[in-house]
């Protein structure tokens, strides 16, 4: 089927079946392989993009019902630049292996978006759902900070 | 290509010196005779270092990145003895071959074997360049220095940036023991210095396994057997067939490979199989069974380490007390599932792998395809973590199979179902320990005594020499502690699932069987956990075999975590803090307090974790600081929530929600304190982890008066009022 997609600004054509995961649409179809597979049943986290601004687990979203709406992936999130949970997340030195952090990226800009200025407990209800086996939660939270412009350390 | 000239010319001439694991090329007098056209023109006094007389300037990176932060801290030792900006340096990763012949990334090893090797590499070519230089300006060497890229004379004014003189410089002799800037001199060793591919990874252009599949290359999904020792009784794949982009079907030894245009499509074709297994070989294998295995096998464990009249003072002591504990199997899990790229078309094969073991991918690819080693090619690519799993090369040889049986490049992709069921656990084990102690409550006498599962990752268990298992258990021989009379023994036991490495290998059981221990004897004793620790750490080092146990760096780390965290200061009821520590492998000295929060549900809360460490001189402080949370997360994962088991020879933990990992509402503040040393680095990738669960068992008891021995120990601990009194046995 021949669906029509929207993605970091630009109109896309695929040949999908409906059914088929966003992720591997976004990966597999569109080469934008930022948005990562971590456990294809939306319990990590790894996968998520933003759909009209909104977190969404690209892994359990059908292509189909993604419709007109703007996916931005961890490629488009900064759009010529670098969005400022990118900076944040630089000046931190947050990542490890560094797998999990495009979904923990698109998530709390997402987060700031709605909350420019989250308290720890807000990030932490944004952020709980998803996994890093590296541990970098206590970086994300001081970068979510600094991104909302409060400085590294926590408020 | 030239390196490869100089490599042989190297070898020609006798001066090749291999310093394992990571080697180092000398030239010596070298390159005395026989000099003339054709020679290089790149500068590489090692195969670590190439700069091109267009000034590049390239480090070669001789292990893989899985996080701990190799790609940063190995070529910042090269570019402080260099004097380059590392932003300006290019990184290539090593391939497997003569020039690298140990590319193995484990044993927290990284740091530690490069130290010396790495800081001559970039001292021989910074002395080689300024050589080239003074000879060239025909003014004496001395008058010369290297800074900031390039060499100058500063009477002259005269600067020549590398490249311009690397030509010259590389048809002068290696310097065999080229000295090596002061600390006085350094600028990155000891700093924090950013992630190299931070840029990279927060853009998403990072490459990891999973995204390394060339254009045009297909997917594969594998139906393994569900139990160990399975063999394919039947498949039917038709309907596998007919999913859209599955191109075909393959059996392969172990598995039926469906062979895709997308992974979804791989997935889903796999979905659709239908396979019948004989799984007769796994009848019974479930974990009970494997439990009573290891007890079994604990009663006739051999000492490794045997001291005093160890029975004799047990009989003679006042007081004894004797307890076991349990460490469960637990998976990798790493967020990137396992997976990797092969193209075996022709007499050849070229992989793109996320593997810590380039040299076993060659070799195992190699022997599965019956190809020569040169024929095969392993192109390292960023790991979305390690932790011991990309020790094995199964997937990468599945890779191999299934591209030569369809003759296309091919990627073999694990969801994450698969990563679960197929993974090289760590091993289940059992300690049991006894003491006897004075009536001062001090240990006269001790026993540890271990039985744990061998790692099949590394082939099958070899009973013969029972000299091999020396400094097993791990924990318990080299036990740290002031004992007049200690008994360590050990019982490895074949195992019947698969096993491997694991972040800190064998140390969280041992360490955490010790450590709990010394906390139950401390309180028998009525004694303060801190204090009886620093008590028994007061004693001169230790020689075990040709090493030495240092225990005055370990009290030092101990008294430190204790006075950051305010040991002995109150907490209010139902909170508790616990200590822990360890040498790892006789180096890195870690000392971690874990304060818990027990609620009246039972509910376990760590609100925060402080932890000493001395791993020697500090390369990269960032990574430092890095390795200890995540070793810290590491350890509360598998203490508080996760473990692996087995039903009729099947894995029952199959996706996260099965399997607990710590997430950002349950992370502690952790406090890392580095003691600042100038001995060299001992490695940090591991060493956190193993007193992370003991230290949380012995708050837990002193929040609640609940001992636990086996682990993990469930989200929910029994709350204060229902806590059994200290010393009861283990729950399991």
């Amino acid at each position: 089927m021949l669906l029509s997609l929207r993605v970091n600004g630009r109109h896309r054509r695929v040949e999908v079946r409906p059914e088929t995961p966003l992720l591997w649409v976004l990966r597999d179809v569109l080469g934008l392989r930022g948005t990562k597979l971590g456990c294809g049943a939306g319990q990590c986290g790894a996968c998520t993009v933003q759909i009209a601004g909104v977190a969404h687990r690209s892994c359990v979203t059908a292509v189909s019902e993604v419709g007109e709406r703007e996916v931005t992936t961890i490629e488009g999130l900064g759009g010529d630049g670098l969005h400022p949970c990118q900076r944040a997340w630089l000046d931190e030195d947050v990542a490890q292996c560094g797998y999990c952090q495009p979904g923990m990226l698109m998530e709390a800009a997402a987060l700031l978006r709605d909350r420019p200025h989250p308290t720890d407990a807000e990030i932490d209800r944004a952020l709980g759902g998803h996994l890093c086996r590296c541990g970098t939660y206590q970086r994300i939270r001081r970068a979510v900070h600094r991104a909302a412009g409060g400085g590294g350390g926590a408020p | 290509m030239s390196r490869r000239a100089f490599v042989a010319r190297g070898a020609a001439a006798g001066l090749v010196l291999a310093l394992d694991p990571i080697r180092v090329l000398r030239g010596g007098e070298a390159e005395a005779a026989g000099l003339g056209e054709g020679l290089p023109a790149t500068l590489a006094p090692t195969p670590f270092l190439r700069i091109a007389p267009d000034g590049s300037v390239t480090i070669v990176v001789g292990r893989s990145e899985e996080g701990q932060g190799v790609r940063t801290a190995l070529p910042m030792l090269v570019a402080e003895e260099l004097d380059v900006d590392l932003g300006c340096v290019a990184l290539l990763q090593a391939q497997p071959g003569d020039d690298f012949p140990n590319l193995s990334t484990g044993g927290s090893d990284s740091v530690r074997s490069a130290w010396v090797a790495l800081r001559d590499t970039g001292a021989a070519a910074r002395e080689m360049l300024i050589t080239a230089a003074a000879s060239r300006w025909r003014v004496p060497r001395t008058e010369c220095r290297a800074e900031d890229g390039a060499v100058v004379h500063a009477p002259s004014g005269r600067k020549a940036p590398y490249g311009s003189l690397a030509s010259a410089a590389a048809r002068l002799p290696v310097p065999t023991n080229p000295p090596w800037r002061s600390r006085e001199e350094w600028r990155l060793i000891g700093t924090r210095v950013a992630r190299v591919d931070g840029p990279a990874i927060v853009t998403g252009r990072a490459v990891y396994g999973i995204d390394a599949r060339p254009e045009g290359a297909l997917v594969a999904a594998v139906a393994r057997s569900p139990v160990p020792g399975g063999t394919l009784e039947k498949v039917d794949s038709a309907r596998a067939r007919e999913v859209p982009g599955v191109r075909s079907v393959v059996t392969i030894p172990g598995g039926v490979a469906v062979v895709a245009e997308t992974t979804w499509a791989a997935f889903e074709g796999r979905d659709a199989l239908s396979v019948t297994w004989d799984e007769s070989a796994a009848a019974g294998l479930d974990s009970a069974a494997i439990w009573k295995l290891l007890e079994g096998a604990i009663s006739r464990s051999q000492p490794t380490r045997w001291e005093g009249d160890v029975e004799g003072a047990l009989a003679s002591a006042p007081r004894r007390h004797a307890a076991e504990y349990r460490y469960p199997f637990q998976a990798h899990a790493p967020l990137e599932p396992t997976s990797c790229v092969a193209d075996a078309r022709g007499w050849r094969c070229v992989l793109y792998a996320p593997t810590q073991a380039p040299n076993r991918v060659q070799a195992e690819v190699a022997r599965a395809l019956d190809l020569p080693l040169e024929a095969v090619t392993v192109n390292v690519t960023l790991i979305g973590g390690g932790f011991g799993r990309r020790l094995a090369a199964d997937d990468a040889v599945e890779a191999a199979r299934i591209s030569r049986a369809v003759d296309a490049p091919v990627q073999v992709v694990f969801s994450r179902e698969d990563d679960f069921a197929h993974d090289f656990l760590h091993p289940a084990s059992i300690d049991r320990l006894e003491a006897g102690l004075d009536v001062h409550g001090l240990p006269v006498a001790l026993t540890h005594a271990m039985a744990e599962l061998h790692l099949s990752m590394f082939g099958p268990l070899d009973l013969k020499s029972p000299g091999t298992w020396e400094g097993n258990p791990r924990g318990g021989w080299d036990t740290p502690y002031r004992l007049p009379n200690l008994r360590v023994d050990y019982a490895p036991v074949a195992s019947p699932v698969r096993t491997g490495a694991w972040r800190a290998v064998s140390y969280p059981s041992g360490v955490f069987a010790r450590e709990c221990f010394l906390d139950e004897l401390a309180h028998l004793a009525g004694q303060d956990p801190l204090r009886y620790r620093l008590a028994l750490l007061d004693g001169p080092n230790v020689r075990l075999g040709s090493r030495v146990l240092d225990r005055s760096r370990l009290r030092r780390v101990v008294a430190l975590a204790a006075e950051k965290a305010g040991w002995g200061t109150p907490l209010g009821p139902g909170r508790g803090r616990g200590i822990a520590c360890n040498l790892y492998d006789l180096g890195t000295a870690v000392a971690e307090v874990v304060e818990v929060e027990v609620g009246r549900d039972g509910t376990v809360r760590v609100p925060r974790v402080v932890c000493a460490v001395d791993c020697g001189q500090v390369v990269n402080l960032w990574g430092v600081e890095g390795q200890v949370e995540s070793g810290v997360v590491w350890g509360l994962t598998h203490a508080l929530g996760s473990e692996m088991t087995f039903r009729k020879g099947r894995v029952v933990e199959r996706s996260f929600a099965d399997f607990p990992v710590l997430t950002i509402d349950a992370m502690p503040r952790v406090e890392v304190h580095a003691v600042s040393t100038e001995r060299r680095p001992s490695g940090l990738g591991e060493p956190p982890v193993p007193p992370v669960a003991p230290a949380l068992a012995n708050a837990l008891f002193a929040a609640t008066g609940v001992r636990v021995r086996t682990l993990p120990i469930g989200r929910q601990a029994r709350p204060p009022a229902a806590a059994p009194a200290a010393g009861s046995p283990p729950r399991s």
